[in-house]
């Protein structure tokens, strides 16, 4: 939204500079995203009366002399100081006002490009100096007008006039991010935003008479006929319509200041019916819309003129202005002509009341909407005009009424016939009561009674002050005033979030988050081994799933997903790691391990008590090695070290599928699931060939996943384990076991430490290798163990008596 | 491969190859029975290729050989060796979340973790948004077809908070709650949009807070972040579940590059709305407290200087090699 600062000052006095204000607006009521300055963006172009022109036979131009008061240098003049221009606007004549840029002034069309044009001298038709140039609307940034040049009314102006001075074009222009002010209808008006201004510079703001709702009322007159039928006032509160009549012929038109507002507000003069609706929106907030009177009861068939205003319905269609036929829809209100539709309401008038020259009777509407209707025909239809924009914030009905008759005084050739006025609900102000205390309590301060209420009385709420409290009427263009709490956001915001001491609370210590602290520690103690956390999407494609053997089925579905890549959440994070390491080994990494903690959501698991499905915290490795042919040890080495770094005790069994097939990717001969006590804590193992190949991984591609739920249960704070070390000297020992190859090597290792640990031995053992020669049928172990006894050196004999022990075990 | 896999795979390769020949026959048939031939043909054809791949795999599954699941290592095998350190890394938000949530936990904060799966009631009703506010149309969030909500902002968790933490309130002491997650909005992918990204939420409530208040923590939080005084900066905002409503911003600190004047938007935050307290059964006449949510993506952004928000979840190790340990 673009505002004019010198619009603006027309209703506010501001005695600081445009910095500080765009400051300050910025802190207490919107973000500027920009403040244009147009302070020198018509400098050198002048008022020119044109003293002499001649057509130059042959080609469209004119050969003109012109007045310009003698206030451009560097040119030549003739005797009696006039300056040379050539010009081809076919409207060019003698005696006529124009807006003259001279040499050296930038063409204002091109003040915002990277290069702005500079006119000069130009030698025109090989003979003709010409200097400067008498320029269009276009040229000057003030319309789309090509046609000719701009015709300047000679009342009250003098040859040399600075153009920029005659329509106050030094002015700065704000652009507005009006996201944050969807709930502020009023602030879409630029009486409401020099409202706003005001508050924040602590003045008393006066909304104009023609505004206040006491000045304004219907009279109907009897001889014209006009019915209003409004089918549901949720969808329209109300509607008012005049009809005018044309008493005249239009003058001829010249460039006002109307127009410039206009242009200055990213909108162009049209016609000056439609100009008139468009300046009174951006004026008030309020748009308009005008049909043509005749043509409007023509298509509805009877004498009169039927308003109807309803839900469109399926089916209907309706040709706008813009030439467009549209199919309406039911979340869609119409304007309808005795039931014909009309209008698109609150988007776009129709093309078969459109007014045009020979239009001489006019119906004005001037209305509210519902915004949520309103909103959907905005989506559904692709309109984005300035209109639907603000009706979209939910215009208040109260100014409908005196926006109409403020309409009906702008229109020299036009005259109010009458007057309707359908608002059934009526207008009851609304009344807030805050106590003075919650006010400073809940913000932080210390206001008097006083400035709170000045603060009100500047934004024009009446106010009623008690000994406690303030109660405040809400001027009718504040739709969003409600509740305490809104009255507190404006005493707040008008003087300044800023202005509040930004102060600590003190309040008692907090709990530390067991499952934070969990995967703090495996980040840290996987990446120390090399690993590299991830992050990969919740959502994959319905694809991913079955090239792992999960069922789409059992996945909740994006019924809106972006692409068909995020159409499902992950019922597990395994697969998003397989899929993400063909990449990484194309890049040239032979041997990788990827790891990824996050919540995962299958439609097999229950829902909480809310009836939200239940979140399962997982934990998903990948160990992915170009050249290795069996990578599951791999995984295990670091699964099996990560347990035991938070003491929980854990053992291997066969793989045990679930029913849902959440883990089908598991090669069951190569894998295992991990179990806590009776608990299924995890899996480990090989990813199926046909898995790894789907993924052009290499065969043995290996991981385990752990439900973090169960860890965050297990795993241990205080960790009870023996780290005691003896001082009496240990014992280094070599031994080898001979089994068969069946023989089952957790219970081998699990033997031994029982023979150990009953001899109450310090130890530590490590298998050192597992090996089969050629052939034969039986595999051997050898360990590496170091072992001592707390409390004394150990004879000959004892280590004799625990070694033969320990290589007896089979 | 067993012998009788084998011998399967053959003969339904045989009949593959009879098929084929028997196709060739199509030629000699009258123009109108070619087409409803061919299809019959094509349907047995795609039937047979589908037995022949499916006892393929199976005979290829049975061809893989069972290991000692609990053994440290393969038959004959090497002894298994973790990665080296230095390759290794943790991922730069989960670092930024750790350290963000660690500045919380010292100020006084419980962390709860937002969910990633939610429905309509905490993701809209419960934060006071009006049935039609136009973020619950479906341009915004993600819906699946149950109706759940991979929710677009950690606010989603408000309602659960006020009411697990309720009874501090009871003993005279604040709620102060911190939560951080992962959450989704359904726009297209560039440098600078996600459609997945994660937020950090605060949750305050006490008998005494104040705007000030909320001011004074964010600012302690951010100078504990970037470990230097700071000048902030307020604007005003809008949301349905805060009144008032702001933005906060703080000057641009320099060790990222910050000049003076220069103002960076960081959160979102407000007092908390009247409605929300009341409808997780705490009383707004008694009580009243403050929130904030902001991105962690644009910390890191930030903090790295980095360009593009797609490499968090590309799982790229050229990108993630860059945070190694």
């Amino acid at each position: 939204m673009l505002i004019s600062l010198n619009w603006i000052k027309k209703y506010v006095d501001i005695d600081i500079e445009n910095d500080k204000l765009v400051e300050l607006i910025g802190a207490r009521l919107v973000e500027v995203e920009e403040a244009i300055d147009q302070t020198h963006k018509y400098d050198n172009i002048f008022a020119v009366e044109v003293k002499y022109c001649e057509a130059i036979e042959g080609t469209h131009l004119h050969l003109c002399k012109i007045d310009d008061g003698g206030k451009a240098k560097d040119v030549e003049r003739d005797e009696n100081g006039y300056v040379q221009v050539m010009c081809g606007a076919p409207n060019v004549h003698e005696g006529m006002f124009a807006a003259w840029i001279a040499p050296g002034a930038i063409v204002p069309q091109t003040y915002r490009d990277d290069e702005p044009f500079v006119i000069g001298m130009r030698k025109m038709l090989k003979k003709y100096d010409s200097y400067g140039m008498m320029a269009g609307a276009d040229e000057l940034d003030l319309g789309d007008d090509h046609s000719g040049i701009v015709e300047l009314n000679p009342e009250g102006i003098k040859p040399g006039d600075d153009f920029a001075k005659l329509f106050e074009l030094d002015d700065i222009i704000l652009d507005i991010e009006n996201k944050s002010l969807t709930h502020r209808p009023d602030t879409f008006g630029i009486i409401g935003f020099a409202r706003e201004v005001a508050g924040i510079l602590d003045k008393p703001f006066k909304t104009p008479e023609w505004l206040d709702l006491a000045n304004t009322t219907a009279k109907n007159d009897k001889a014209t006929k006009l019915d209003i039928e409004i089918a549901d006032q949720t969808l329209c509160p109300r509607y008012t319509a005049l009809v005018l009549d044309m008493n005249s012929e239009s003058k001829k038109q010249y460039l006002s200041l109307q127009d410039t507002l206009l242009a200055r507000s990213g909108m162009r003069p049209i016609d000056p019916i439609v100009d008139a609706t468009n300046y009174l929106m951006l004026l008030t907030g309020q748009p308009l819309h005008a049909f043509d009177y005749d043509k409007f009861t023509e298509v509805g068939g009877a004498k009169t003129p039927k308003i109807i205003v309803r839900a469109a319905k399926k089916g209907e269609k309706l040709e706008l202005l813009d030439g467009k036929e549209i199919e309406l829809i039911e979340s869609d209100i119409v304007i309808t002509s005795n039931d014909k539709p009309v209008a698109l309401a609150g988007a776009m008038g129709g093309k078969n009341t459109e007014i045009d020259a020979n239009t001489k009777r006019v119906i004005l509407e001037s209305a509210t909407f519902s915004l949520f209707n309103l909103r959907k025909t905005q989506m559904s239809h692709g309109i984005f005009s300035e209109a639907i924009t603000r009706f979209t914030k939910g215009q208040p009905a109260g100014q409908t009424l005196p926006v109409a008759l403020e309409f009906a005084k702008m229109l020299a050739n036009f005259e109010l016939v009458a007057t309707f006025d359908e608002y059934p609900g009526g207008y009851e102000p609304e009344r807030v009561t805050v106590s003075l205390d919650r006010i400073n309590n809940l913000l932080g301060t210390n206001y008097s009674a006083a400035k709170i209420e000045k603060t009100l009385q500047n934004v024009e709420f009446a106010t009623k002050l008690t000994k406690d409290e303030i109660t405040v009427t809400v001027p009718y263009w504040r739709t969003d005033i409600h509740i305490p709490e809104d009255v507190i956001e404006e005493v707040g915001r008008l003087n300044g979030f800023d202005n509040i001491a930004p102060v600590l609370p003190l309040h008692a210590t907090s709990d530390p988050n067991k499952m934070l602290q969990l995967k703090t520690r495996i980040r840290n103690n996987l990446s120390a081994r090399g690993a590299n956390e991830v992050l990969t999407y919740s959502f994959v494609h319905g694809d991913l799933m079955q090239k792992v053997g999960q069922d789409p089925k059992n996945a909740y579905r994006i019924v809106n997903s972006i692409s068909p890549d995020l159409q499902y959440i992950r019922q597990s994070i395994l697969p998003s790691l397989l899929d993400k390491s063909y990449g990484n080994l194309r890049a040239g990494y032979e041997k990788f391990a990827l790891f990824e903690m996050n919540q995962v959501y299958t439609r097999t698991a229950d829902v909480d008590e809310d009836g939200v499905p239940n979140t399962n915290y997982q934990l998903a490795f990948l160990f992915v090695d170009q050249k290795s042919s069996s990578n599951y040890y791999l995984a295990k080495k670091y699964l099996a070290q990560l347990l035991e770094a938070f003491g929980i005790a854990f053992r291997l069994e066969p793989f045990k599928a679930t029913k849902d097939a959440q883990f089908a990717y598991y090669e069951p001969k190569r894998s295992a699931s991990i179990y806590a006590g009776d608990q299924c804590i995890g899996h480990l193992g090989e990813v199926k060939a046909s898995v790894s190949r789907g993924f052009k991984l290499p065969q043995s591609t290996a991981g385990f996943e752990l439900s973090l739920d169960s860890l965050v249960a297990l795993a241990q704070d205080v960790q009870l384990k023996d780290r005691r070390i003896s001082q009496y000297p240990s014992v280094s020992r070599d031994i080898t076991l001979e089994l068969p190859l069946d023989r089952n090597y957790a219970e081998i290792e699990q033997s031994l430490r029982q023979i150990l640990a009953d001899a109450g031995l310090i130890y530590k053992l490590v298998p050192t290798s597992i090996y089969r020669p050629d052939g034969a049928d039986a595999k051997k172990l050898s360990f590496h163990i170091d072992f001592a006894h707390p409390d004394k050196t150990m004879t000959k004999a004892e280590i004799q008596a625990i070694m033969e022990k320990l290589e007896q075990t089979k | 491969m067993s012998s009788v896999e084998e011998s399967k795979i053959a003969s339904l390769k045989a009949q593959l190859k009879q098929l084929n020949t028997e196709y060739a026959k199509i030629k000699d048939l009258p123009a109108e029975k070619r087409a409803d031939f061919g299809k019959e043909m094509n349907q047995k054809k795609q039937q047979i290729m589908a037995e022949i791949a499916a006892a393929e795999a199976a005979a290829a599954e049975a061809d893989v050989e069972a290991l000692d699941i609990t053994a440290p290592c393969d038959l004959n095998g090497e002894m298994p060796e973790f990665l080296t350190a230095d390759f290794g890394s943790r991922h730069p938000l989960m670092t930024e979340l750790d350290r963000v949530t660690a500045i919380y936990q010292s100020m006084g904060f419980d962390i709860v973790e937002s969910r990633q799966l939610d429905d309509e009631y905490h993701m809209f009703d419960s934060l006071n948004f009006a049935k039609a506010h136009p973020a619950r149309d479906n341009f915004d969030t993600f819906r699946t077809e149950e109706g759940f909500i991979p929710p677009a902002h950690t606010s989603t968790m408000q309602n659960r908070v006020l009411k697990a933490y309720k009874h501090k309130l009871d003993e005279g002491q604040a709620i102060a709650v911190a939560v951080p997650g992962r959450v989704y909005r359904n726009e297209d992918l560039d440098a600078t949009h996600e459609h997945t990204f994660y937020q950090c939420e605060g949750v305050y409530v006490s008998e005494t807070c104040t705007l000030g208040n909320m001011l004074g923590i964010l600012r302690e939080f951010f100078e504990k972040y970037y470990g230097q005084k700071l000048n902030i900066a307020t604007q005003p905002g809008y949301f349905p579940f805060t009144e008032p409503s702001l933005e906060f911003k703080i000057e641009k600190p320099a060790c990222i590059g910050g000049k003076k004047g220069d103002f960076l938007e960081m959160l979102g935050c407000g007092m908390i709305h009247p409605n929300v307290l009341k409808m997780a059964g705490i009383d707004p006449t008694k009580y009243h407290g403050f929130a904030w949510g902001g991105g962690i993506d644009r910390l890191v952004m930030l903090r790295y200087q980095l360009d593009d928000v797609r490499h968090f979840e590309a799982a790229k190790l050229d990108f993630l090699k860059e945070f190694s340990c």
